[in-house]
């Protein structure tokens, strides 16, 4: 890792010599940074890798209806009728209830402040504004070197900012929210089938890195010109560079033969209407089956470790054919039926969003890997903004962990938060994926209790 | 077609001059009088189907429908030529239409000459005594007039008697021209879809789109398409071109007509019109035409029927030039000709004394648009509503 | 060309003419700033299609999607000088860049862009490559490249060139190469020393060219401002004002002010408007690019072609319209079958003004109904310049939410937002002007009654009455806040920033002229483009002291990691 991240310069003048030499030059030093968290060595017969992922869905729960709150943690989880595609997975997953997101005095920035401090650990002090790097480019920062993403964002809404994962306000990926965009941008000509016994690396590629790493490489008169804080941006940018160069010189390695690895078939383009029709909730949910069988088999071919699904934004902005309402709009101007107790056309929005939960962790289960599924190798946080949308409210978020984590995660247990900070459950996360963190979070949101009751 | 649900909830003024088009005198082809008031309302024809009358266990047609080409075919068929025929079976029902339509003596197209054959069953025809439609010849015992030919009468719906509709009577008892069956359906389709035979109409001299009782109604070709929108459906007020040709409209016979209650009505009098339905175009006249549009309050589906004498000859034209919703349709060639020369009651050859036209009834639903006259080009910005 | 088509006074003539000479505000001579530290700033998706398009021809395409720039103090142009390049990012404009060069190297191009043709297109040549950089390379760098970036762009080249046996893959490469480094893709403010300035420093006269180029054109400078720069000429007032008034008559303003307005009115949002097609049959994707471009060309047509008054974009009857259009206003097109065509509503329409198009009204709506509080939000934000505070989280709606109410209108429903005291301090600076709209529907069709219930659409701007629409627009026009807004934001534009503390009497002093011009646009890009503030640098920020907090947050977080 230290090679890596100090010595750029001589890193590239060793890239500059392997240019002049040959290409299948694996044994050269810097691809000891490569290796995955276990430092085992990527020779044939390594360890699956562990990867995480996140989900998102927008406008949380129904009140009473959703998962039944438990006193105390322990194993098993009533799932009540919003949650009951779920129940499949039952031992496949843990449920954290009852967490609190305490703001310390900072507004409550509606469909904001509920992911931003959940997944920072650090409550915004303005609109827009996300103080420190979410959990997921944490843990990419730690397992995410190897393959040719560092991460893959993704989005079944159509909204390319809409994107939960930052290291700040400006640095921030746009999700990736065409299916045929996404199947090209992995399994385009660059993509290197691992099963494919005839291997050759692309010539293209290396006079792309080549040339790359030529005219990036040298410091420029304008940098003396600019403040510190360009100097950053700048800095970002030779960050983004290296990054490229990382997939263009795996490109030019063979790739691991992988028995999970089968490419899907490309998806068709969208039609005029169906652009039109992006957030309608049907539309939604195809869109996210296709992404996510896409996503889910780039996963399993290893070209990234860490992924991010949305599945409908934190203002949910998605609808049914011919209404009115949206499901945000509908979180706050349905009236609570007197009989049910609750919102009905709310209630079927999040019951949606729960159907659209279970077919991702159905499809991730469906693609065997190794003894078992692509979802035992996987931990996958998946959570909302907000519990009670209708009232923003922030404590008792749901936060589910699915996956096996590699054997890392017991499954099937209801946590119960007791209001400690759901920073707890990020935190817990991280240490299972590997990151040396002790502690997280800032102000109340700080924490280093892991919940050991979920850790192997 | 029946009118699509109209999803609005949202009322528009009754007044029509926020919804249909208006366009000013200027440079407009039809010389409209300069009162200030004077307004045009606008609509492009979408659906256009002939009335049939239906009851429920098709009493009007005692002896059933009529069997269609391709069983009239199958039935003079051995097994050996049937086997030969349809290639073993392979060859099914749609497809047989090609080989039922030549099965002329010497292969001729039947539909295309039908009179090679004579010995077809003779086609049924409507026995019902009731039928949609209007008087057309002024009398009730349907006894032949300078104009007409002797025919029988049907009553209205409503009971008013009278009634001549001899299209109905041909074409009643065939199951492609019912209600839900394929010829017209299909006709209509391919016209929303290709936007070929649109029929504009125009109703000048207009100063109370409620209640003026003199108006001029104009009948024009559009040479722009139907706009859809993501469901298929016409999008109202679009603006149509209309078809010129040597400097005047191609089309463009005028009828004087009244709205009352905005219920537009005129008539009567000889319109030639654009027709494309089921890959055959025809520019039929229709005689004594009258129509009436209930014009709706929105602007989108105005409903309202078309009656007049219709020109047999180009309406035998398109029917023998019907492709495969023969078969659908149970449509047959040529018992149909026999019987159509029979039904006309319309304007008798001067020579051979067999009527030409024959009296007809449709239903029609249009939508609000903009009639565009070329010479208009950019006097838009005087247009007023 | 400088004398607004407004009725002015005989002091205000002489006060012009002065002004014709001085090009300086009337009365008053502009208040001196210290300018703010140099900056670079990403290429907006616009710019850079531009940039290729004026370089390589319109014909070349750019397929991808760019990275979208974080909207900041209300224009994505001050995102711009906040923007970092992603991994993704960066993928991004390696593909389109590595397209760009690929079609400017394809066999129906190489022989218009390549200015010179190598003898054996087999094989490197040096000197060809040469020129072909010295001349692109100035134009996509916005300055000459540097001996070291043309050794780099020239070997790249010729090493590709001799692996791959074909000079013009060479090219490729090494234009591919020029067109991902932060040269081209930020536009950087290189300074030099200057004892005159009170910083010591000023922007070489290639970062002016820059500044004016891509505020005026929205594009690269073009030869005639690159050799102004290279000789001097910007660094005099003269050579300034001769290249603004070259810029200001040239037809490439209206690009300029095009853009200018797509970020000002957030036209962005077009992308991804969204309505239920059921309930509005006639919209489709078609109308909601006709209806952006009827904003766009009704404000270019008045404030570049007929330099008439800003303020009357919410009152002038005179517009463009197409055929879908035509269908939502239920107007006549004269071409059914596509096109633009000039229209004008008649004196007594319910429309005047961009307020009432179409592109205002549906984007600031919900997908399947009108939003009156958008619609206010977006007019006090956007066009006033006035912050609505956010929502706060702790609302409880069951107060208001009586499923047995008779509302009908949106008037009746939005009434709890008026008189509920929490929901009031914000609503009330919204609603009253968003209700004025609501005779239009979600895609701005015009209605009298909703739900069988006639609307009403009275109400008042501050204080200044109005009773339907198109007097609300009136208000509008007459607000002082309105040309005080555009000033601020248009400065903002241009700077990549927010005015700083030391700008506020400049921006004032702009506000002045922009009002003594008759609020013409023209007018006021001419101030600013010819003014010392716009060029003025001091100091970089050598330390971070914290002011983004987003890289102090980072720090202490990695800290915490220790990795």
């Amino acid at each position: 890792m230290s090679f890596f991240l100090h010595s750029k310069k001589s890193r590239r003048q060793m890239l500059r010599s392997m240019m002049g030499g040959g290409v299948v030059s694996l044994t050269l030093p810097f691809l000891d940074c490569f290796l995955n968290t276990n430092g085992t060595a990527l020779a044939s017969g390594a360890p699956i890798p562990t990867r995480f992922g996140t989900w998102y869905w927008g406008m949380g729960q129904t009140p009473g209806r959703a998962v039944k709150d438990k006193v105390a943690t322990g194993p098993g989880i009533e799932f009540l009728e919003e949650t009951e595609s779920l129940i499949p997975h039952k031992d496949k997953l843990n449920y954290f209830g009852k967490f609190n997101m305490p703001l310390d005095g900072r507004s409550n920035y509606t469909h904001f402040s509920g992911w931003v401090a959940n997944r920072t650990g650090t409550a915004p002090e303005a609109g827009g504004n996300i103080p420190a790097p979410t959990l997921d480019l944490l843990i990419a920062d730690e397992i995410g070197k190897g393959t040719r993403f560092r991460t893959l964002d993704v989005s079944s809404v159509g909204m390319a900012r809409q994107n939960y994962s930052a290291r700040n306000t400006f640095n921030r990926a746009a999700a990736e929210i065409d299916p045929v965009a996404l199947f090209d941008r992995i399994y385009g000509p660059e993509f290197a089938d691992p099963n494919k016994a005839d291997f050759k690396p692309d010539p293209d590629v290396r006079m792309r890195k080549s040339v790359l790493s030529a005219f990036t490489e040298e410091t420029k008169d304008y940098m003396k010109s600019l403040g510190a804080v360009d100097k950053q941006r700048m800095d970002q940018y030779f960050t983004s560079i290296r990054e490229i160069e990382n997939q263009l010189a795996l490109q030019l390695t063979k790739p691991e033969p992988n028995l999970a690895c089968v490419v899907p078939t490309r998806p068709g383009e969208l039609g005029p209407d169906e652009v039109v029709r992006v957030r309608e909730i049907d539309s939604v949910i195809e869109t996210h089956k296709v992404m996510t069988k896409i996503l889910a088999m780039a996963v399993a071919c290893n070209q990234t470790n860490v992924f991010n699904m949305v599945f409908t934004d934190s203002f949910a902005n998605v609808r049914r054919v011919g209404e009115t309402y949206t499901h945000h709009l509908l979180t706050h101007e349905e009236a609570i039926d007197a009989d049910r107790g609750y919102q009905p056309l709310t209630y079927s929005f999040n019951k949606a969003s729960m159907d659209g939960m279970a077919s991702f962790i159905d499809i991730i289960d469906s693609i065997p890997e190794g003894d078992g599924t692509l979802l035992d190798n996987c931990l996958i946080f998946a959570s909302s903004e907000t519990n009670y949308a209708r009232l923003h409210t922030i404590d008792g978020v749901p936060v589910y962990l699915i996956g096996g984590a590699g054997g890392r995660m017991k499954q099937g247990m209801y946590v119960a938060g007791g209001g400690d900070p759901i920073t707890r459950v990020g935190l817990t996360a991280m240490q299972i994926m590997g990151v040396p963190v002790q502690n997280w979070g800032t102000k109340s949101l700080e924490t280093s209790k892991t919940i050991s009751e979920i850790v192997v | 077609m029946r009118a699509r649900q109209d999803q609005m909830k949202i009322d528009f003024l009754p007044v029509l001059a926020v919804t249909v088009g208006f366009l000013t005198s200027a440079g407009m082809s039809v010389v409209a009088a300069d009162a200030p008031e004077n307004r045009t309302l606008g609509f492009v024809v979408q659906g256009w189907m002939p009335s049939v009358y239906e009851t429920k266990f098709i009493d009007e047609c005692p002896a059933g429908l009529n069997i269609s080409n391709d069983e009239i075919w199958w039935r003079t068929l051995s097994k050996a030529e049937r086997s030969e025929k349809t290639q073993d079976g392979l060859i099914t029902t749609l497809d047989r239409w090609f080989l039922a339509k030549s099965r002329g003596p010497k292969g001729e197209d039947v539909c295309i000459n039908p009179e090679v054959i004579k010995d077809d069953p003779p086609l049924l025809t409507v026995e019902g005594a009731t039928s949609f439609g209007v008087n057309l010849d002024g009398n009730t015992d349907g006894s032949a007039t300078p104009k007409t030919c002797t025919h029988e009468n049907f009553i209205s719906p409503v009971g008013v008697p009278g009634v001549d509709n001899q299209l109905y009577r041909l074409i009643g008892c065939i199951y492609g021209f019912r209600d839900q069956g394929v010829i017209e359906i299909n006709a209509n389709e391919m016209r929303r879809t290709s936007g070929l035979a649109m029929i504009l109409i125009e109703v000048t001299d207009v100063d109370d789109a409620k209640n003026d009782d003199d108006v001029t109604v104009t009948f024009y070709r559009s040479i722009d398409q139907f706009p859809l929108d993501s469901s298929g459906q016409v999008i109202p007020h679009s603006s149509y071109r209309v078809d010129y040709k040597g400097g005047g409209p191609r089309y463009g016979d005028s009828l004087k007509g009244s709205i009352v209650d905005g219920v537009l009505q005129a008539g009567s009098g000889d319109v030639r019109l654009p027709y494309y339905g089921n890959y055959n175009y025809m520019h039929p006249v229709i005689r004594d035409m009258q129509i009436k549009l209930e014009i709706s309050d929105d602007g989108t589906n105005s409903q309202g029927t078309v009656a007049g004498y219709y020109d047999l000859e180009q309406y035998l034209y398109l029917t023998g030039g019907l492709g495969p919703v023969i078969s659908t349709g149970n449509f047959s060639c040529p018992a149909f000709f026999d019987a159509a020369k029979r039904m006309a009651d319309g304007y008798p050859d001067p020579d051979t004394g067999e009527c030409t036209h024959i009296s007809s009834a449709f239903e029609i639903n249009a939508f609000a648009a903009f009639v565009v006259h070329p010479d208009q080009s950019s006097n838009m910005e005087t247009a007023e509503r | 060309m400088l004398i607004s088509k407004m009725k002015i006074n005989i002091g205000q003539i002489a006060c012009v003419a002065a002004a014709i000479f001085a090009l300086t505000a009337c009365g008053e001579s502009e208040p001196q700033t210290s300018g703010a530290p140099p900056d670079m700033r990403r290429l907006t998706s616009e710019q850079y299609r531009n940039v290729i398009h004026d370089v390589f021809g319109e014909h070349v395409e750019i397929a991808s999607r760019f990275d979208p720039l974080v909207r900041t103090d209300g224009l994505f142009a001050v995102g711009a000088s906040k923007a970092i390049i992603t991994p993704s990012g960066f993928e991004k404009f390696y593909n389109i860049a590595r397209s760009v060069a690929r079609q400017a190297v394809d066999k129906d191009n190489r022989a218009v862009l390549i200015p010179c043709a190598p003898a054996d297109a087999l094989r490197a040549n040096e000197a060809c490559s040469r020129q072909f950089f010295t001349e692109v390379g100035r134009h996509l760098y916005r300055r000459p490249l540097t001996e070291s970036e043309m050794e780099t762009a020239v070997s790249a080249a010729n090493e590709v060139a001799d692996q791959l046996n074909d000079f013009y893959s060479g090219i490729e490469f090494g234009l591919t190469g020029l067109l991902v480094t932060p040269s081209f893709l930020f536009i950087i403010d290189e300074t030099e020393p200057d004892s005159s300035s009170l910083s010591g420093l000023r922007l070489t006269g290639h970062a002016k060219a820059s500044r004016l180029s891509f505020l005026l054109w929205n594009s690269a400078p073009d030869d005639m401002l690159l050799e102004a720069a290279e000789t001097g000429a910007l660094h005099t007032d003269n050579g300034i004002e001769r290249q603004v008034e070259r810029m200001v008559r040239s037809p490439f303003l209206a690009r300029g002010v095009r853009a200018f307005f797509e970020d000002f009115l957030d036209l962005e949002k077009f992308e991804n408007l969204e309505k239920d097609t059921t309930i509005y049959p006639a919209y489709t994707i078609n109308t909601a690019e006709s209806a952006k471009e009827q904003m766009l060309r009704t404000i270019v047509d008045h404030t570049v072609n007929q330099d008439a008054p800003y303020p009357e974009i919410f009152t002038t009857r005179k517009t463009f319209i197409d055929s879908h259009l035509g269908r939502v206003y239920r107007v006549p097109v004269a071409r059914p079958d596509g096109g633009w065509e000039p229209y004008e509503f008649p004196e007594d329409d319910v429309r005047a003004g961009i307020l009432t198009q179409m592109g205002f009204l549906s984007l600031f709506s919900h997908p399947g109904r009108s939003s009156a509080t958008l619609r206010g939000k977006a007019v006090r934000e956007l066009l006033l310049c006035q912050k609505v505070p956010d929502p706060p989280g702790d609302i409880d709606f069951s107060l208001f939410n009586d499923p047995n109410a008779p509302s009908r209108t949106a008037r009746d429903r939005l009434t709890a937002h008026a008189t509920v005291p929490s929901c009031a301090g914000c609503h009330k600076l919204t609603d009253p002007i968003g209700l004025g709209f609501e005779q239009f529907d979600g895609i701005g069709q015009f209605r009298v009654a909703e739900q069988g219930a006639i609307i009403d659409v009275a109400g008042d701007l501050d204080g200044n009455q109005f009773a339907d629409a198109k007097s609300l627009a009136q208000a509008m026009h007459d607000s002082p806040s309105v040309p005080a807004c555009l000033t601020n934001q248009l400065y903002s534009y241009a700077a990549g920033r927010a005015p700083e503390r030391d700008e506020r009497e400049f921006v004032r002093y702009l506000e002045d002229g922009f009002s003594d011009s008759g609020y013409s646009l023209k007018s006021l890009l001419r101030d600013i483009a010819t003014s010392d503030a716009f060029y003025a640098v001091s100091e970089p920020k050598r330390v971070d002291d914290g002011v983004v907090r987003a890289a102090s947050f980072n720090d202490k977080t990695k800290q915490e990691l220790g990795s």
